[in-house]
């Protein structure tokens, strides 16, 4: 009874406290005004008072926020800033537990239109042809309201009409206005039809055969009724396919209105050159490409009690083939292998560090020096490990260099003495590691666009290729002399995004052949989730074709993409490349000639191979890596299963 | 029956348990509650369910958090809601902003996530307000000014971003929820926020004027170092014997919090109304984090550079008990509302699993301990249901 005196008591206390709640659960608060209806840049005043249950003003103090600050903003007086259009919510509350809210409802006008114009109108068009006109709707700040669009007419529609999307075409000599209408806002352009002087087109190409993939160049001639050349009159090309197969294909190829052709299945393809009355057609027979080898194993190092991540081979000091692998969410191990003999890798020696995941491995150009980056380390300092691998058999750290690095190094690569290392996906570093035992930053590139991100950055003939998520690929002068950059001044040349987001690798693509300079820009995204344990992963994305022949002007031209799988890291040899294709195993694919589409499609595939594994760190889920052509293997880290070698042979091998 | 009622009570947050009586009633036959908490993996991206039934901790679950897998997002802090119906994890890292993850506590699956600053951390809900207040910790980054993230958790939008100063932690709010605390590791202050109006009240500065020495540590530096401390002149952590206050937490009863001096082994008893230390505890290396028994007594410190976990007594800021972890790096802690238990995440390293240890704030001794994933690190406490219900 003693002891349950206390509690009784206390339960009794609880529940006076709880009526208190009670009450207090019951107090109020009345917002002035109850919502807000305003414009962009308004400002308002919203006053707040607690009330109790007799609806009596208390003391209660109330505070106030925003839930989309950069669009409304609040402050603690209540001072309203309309920022940005939309219909926006302000929290008040009182601060107290259980404490009630009060919800204003602010609603931001979008700014009304004040003017239309038309960008890049046509002052004349040829009887026959399209041009475009785009109409866009401004507000008083001049900004672009995308969610409104103009009514287009055409003063004549004998002389030319428009279509809804500005699509103006000339029907005969004469004049006409093209008129944008919005909300009473109107504006227009005169715009001239001239009589199509062009009476006959030639469409030449110089070949009757290609293969899928192959980018056939047609060219256009137009002349007059005199036999003239005539020059500046839009011409426009067109596609008519006869597919050998003809069950149920999709689009089987493509023509760019710059006479640009390329099929991705075989069969007869005639290309439409279309200007007024005039047409002609060229014809062309595209036949398979049949580059397919056949992929054959040659050996596995397997690796099962822990994921694998990247390679790197290199002949030793000995004159022997070796490779470290890296390991991801385990011990913090780097796994030597001797691969001299590719069909029986043995493994030679294992270096562990204080990490969860050695992510990245390389070594330097003369096979003396190894880099491991650091990943989840005990003391959060994590950095970069240098090892002496003169002998692989048995390497020896010279140091670890942790400064400014802590967060964590994801990739690391060596050129020339220096070890570019990635700071927490912020920025890389380069190292200076002339003495290995006393490694010493240098420089640093970090892009200055707000919530930027790295991933990886390679490094070949003086210029880093970076990979950085939503900002895409940077090129940066790391001594090239393209732009006076060294390692200790890094200079940006150019750089390309995608909108995706998913940039992750770069491999840089001279073409010899055609004096084309691309980089191929790789993805990772994982829209499915990954598993680190007992299911396989469905990864997506794709490796772009980026041609940066014109620094100031890249563009992204053809692409590789795998249906229902994603792409990690990649190598170009020659003119193949070697792909890491996650759930879809390695893929090689001939990247010779100009590129243009979708190369998978065009049948530019070589050979694939998908490895798996009864006993893989994932039973049987292929999940590769990286790939490293060397001394006429391919060498392959797959996540689940360890080190892989394949050889190509001639033969069509596995196919799709 | 009686007891069953009481544990019940208590978690409902209708009564408030005196410790003593609770620890009577408990004392009669044993442990009559299970006890379920959250505990975080960093290095695994993984938030693990656990269950004590005041014997024995077992691992009921497992969350895999993040959303790039291939790379660690370090997942690290960790709490509860006030209706304990949802709980919420932070990820150091995205790109590059780390991430704050809602999830139900009855299915476990993401309900909602925003993104915060660099290397959010630690966090807590006030009663008073409703929002969560999280520390951008910023542990890898330059030594500037970072911030507290205050967060509408119903909404999962961030509603301010307060700058407070370098490598902020320990992010914990008064019992009435209405100030909140955080340590600025690498300035060496305490910071209190209005929990209202989300400014900075006060900052403290933490140095122990008997253990600070300004004479630059590279100076004395091998080769090596002095390379990389040349890059860093100017850098706090070129200075001997900085406090590195690292966790905050307020006495229930107000007027007091203690702080994590991790650099010094101090846990520091902060004044609140004065604003001032009034004492400086004595620890073992690495204290790191700390939180005080509901009614005030003890305080439960992890000692993240000596692989054990201390209890000390709030009266004499003597040292009750060390105790030794089972694995190398103690991390977080939490001790459940009826006083009776503290868990404490210990870290191990590389491949070692890291574990929660149990120990009995009665008795001061190690009662349980269970496995979890890579480097457990951020802790908290969910429920506690009487055994039968």
């Amino acid at each position: 009874m003693r002891l349950l005196l206390p509690p009784f008591m206390m339960i009794l206390s609880a529940g006076f406290l709880c009526a208190q709640e009670e009450q207090a659960d019951k107090v109020q608060i009345r917002v002035t005004p109850a919502s807000l209806d305003m414009k962009i840049g308004d400002q308002a005043q919203l006053t707040a008072q607690a009330l109790d249950v007799g609806g009596r003003p208390t003391e209660a103090s109330v505070f106030f926020f925003s839930r989309d600050r950069r669009s409304v903003s609040v402050d603690r007086s209540g001072k309203v800033k309309a920022l940005k259009p939309g219909k926006f919510t302000i929290v008040a509350r009182i601060a107290r537990r259980s404490g009630p809210s009060a919800i204003v409802q602010v609603n931001v006008a979008f700014p009304t239109p004040a003017s239309i114009e038309f960008r890049d109108t046509p002052s004349r068009v040829f009887a026959g042809t399209t041009a475009r006109a785009s109409a866009v709707i401004l507000d008083k700040s001049g900004f672009h309201r995308k969610d409104l669009m103009a009514t287009l007419t055409s003063s004549d529609n004998e002389v030319a009409t428009v279509d809804t999307f500005g699509m103006v075409t000339g029907h005969r000599s004469g004049k006409c206005k093209i008129t944008a209408a919005h909300s009473g806002l109107t504006t227009a352009f005169d715009l001239e039809v001239r009589d199509n002087p062009v009476s006959s087109i030639e469409l030449t190409t110089g070949q009757i055969q290609a293969r899928t993939g192959d980018v056939v160049h047609f060219r256009v001639h137009t002349k007059d009724s005199q036999g003239q050349p005539v020059a500046g009159v839009p011409v426009f090309l067109s596609l008519q396919v006869r597919p050998d197969d003809t069950l149920g294909n999709s689009a089987t190829g493509q023509i760019k209105q710059d006479g640009r052709f390329v099929a991705e299945k075989p069969g007869v393809y005639t290309v439409i050159a279309n200007c007024g009355q005039q047409v002609a057609r060229c014809t062309l027979k595209v036949v398979a490409r049949n580059v397919q080898k056949k992929a054959v194993f040659v050996g596995h190092g397997p690796i099962f009690d822990v994921h694998t991540s990247d390679l790197w081979v290199w002949e030793g000091a000995d004159g022997r083939d070796y490779c470290v692998t890296g390991t991801w969410g385990g011990n913090g191990e780097a796994i030597f292998w001797d691969v001299t003999n590719p069909a029986k890798m043995e493994r030679v020696a294992t270096v562990k560090v204080d990490a969860r995941t050695v992510n990245d491995v390389k070594v330097s150009e003369n096979g003396r020096i190894c880099v491991i980056s650091r990943e989840g380390a005990s003391n959060r300092k994590n950095g970069m490990i240098v090892l002496d691998v003169t002998n692989p058999r048995s390497p020896k750290r010279l140091s670890t260099f942790t400064k400014n690095l802590t967060g964590g190094v994801h990739n690391v690569f060596i050129d020339k003495n220096y070890v570019y290392a990635l700071s927490a996906g912020r920025r890389y570093d380069v190292i200076d590691i002339r003495d290995p035992e006393v490694p010493y930053r240098v420089g640093s590139y970090e892009l200055t666009t707000a919530r930027h991100s790295i991933h990886d950055v390679w490094v070949t003939d003086g210029i880093a290729y970076s990979s950085n998520w939503s900002n895409g690929i940077h090129l940066v002068d790391v001594g090239n002399g393209i732009k006076g950059g060294s390692p200790s001044k890094p200079v940006k040349i150019a750089s390309y995004a995608y909108p995706s987001g998913w940039n992750h690798a770069a491999f840089p693509y001279r073409s010899k052949a055609t004096g084309k300079f691309y980089v191929i820009a790789g993805d990772e995204t994982f829209p499915f989730g990954l598993s680190t344990n007992n299911k396989p992963t469905y990864a997506r994305g794709w490796f772009h074709f980026i041609d940066f022949t014109d620094l100031d002007n890249p563009q992204e031209i053809a692409r590789y993409e795998v249906p229902e799988a994603g792409t990690h890291n990649l190598w170009v040899e020659g003119d193949v490349l070697y792909g890491a294709y996650y759930n879809a195993g390695v893929r090689v694919v001939d990247i010779s000639g100009e590129l243009m589409g979708d190369l998978y499609r065009q049948g530019r595939e070589i050979a694939f191979y998908i490895p798996t594994h009864h006993k893989g760190r994932v039973p049987n889920a292929p999940m590769t890596w990286g790939p490293q052509p060397y001394k006429g293997h391919i060498f392959f880290t797959d996540w689940n299963s360890g080190l892989w070698a394949i050889k190509l042979e001639e033969g069509s091998g596995r196919r799709r | 029956m009686i007891r069953k009622i009481l544990c019940g009570l208590s978690l409902l947050g209708l009564l408030p348990l005196q410790p003593m009586v609770a620890q009577e009633l408990v004392d009669a036959s044993g442990p009559s509650c299970d006890y379920y908490l959250y505990a975080a993996a960093e290095s695994a991206d993984e938030v693990y369910k656990i269950k004590f039934d005041g014997q024995r901790a077992t691992v009921i679950g497992v969350v895999p958090v993040g959303y790039q897998a291939t790379e660690i997002e370090g997942a690290h802090g960790l709490t509860v809601s006030l209706d304990g119906k949802h709980w919420f994890v932070t990820t150091a890292h995205g790109k590059p902003n780390g991430i704050l993850y809602k999830h139900s506590t009855a299915t476990d699956k993401v309900v909602g996530q925003t993104t915060l600053g660099l290397f959010p951390a630690t966090m807590q809900i006030s009663k008073a307000t409703g929002l969560l207040y999280c520390v951008n910790f910023n542990l890898h980054g330059k030594m500037v000014a970072s911030s507290v993230s205050i967060v509408d958790p119903a909404e999962m939008v961030e509603v301010a971003r307060t700058q407070t100063g370098s490598m902020p932690h320990g992010s914990r709010l008064s019992a009435d929820g209405l100030s909140h605390f955080s340590c600025s590791m690498m300035s060496g202050e305490l910071f209190e926020i209005d929990a209202a109006s989300f400014e900075v009240k006060r900052k403290l500065q933490l140095e122990d004027p008997t253990k600070i020495d300004r004479t630059p540590v590279r100076n004395k530096l091998p080769k090596q170092a002095r390379h990389q401390a040349h890059e860093s002149a100017g850098d706090h952590l070129d200075i001997k014997g900085m406090p590195k206050p690292t966790w905050v937490h307020p006495h229930p009863k107000g007027g007091i919090a203690y702080v994590c001096l991790n650099g010094i082994a101090q846990v520091a008893e902060v004044d609140l109304r004065k604003w001032r230390v009034m004492r400086r505890f004595p620890t073992a290396k690495g204290p790191y984090n700390v939180e005080v028994t509901p009614d005030g007594a003890k305080l439960l410190v992890s000692y993240k550079s000596s692989q054990s976990f201390g209890i000390l007594d709030t009266k004499t800021g003597k040292e009750l008990a060390r105790i030794p972890s089972t694995r190398k790096i103690t991390h977080g802690v939490v001790i459940s509302p009826d006083g009776r238990y503290g868990f404490v995440t210990s870290e191990g390293i590389g491949s070692e699993q890291g574990a929660v240890d149990v120990v009995d704030m009665r008795t001061n001794k190690l009662v349980s301990a269970v496995k979890i994933g890579l480097q457990a690190g951020g802790i908290a406490f969910w429920k506690i249901v009487p055994r039968g219900r």
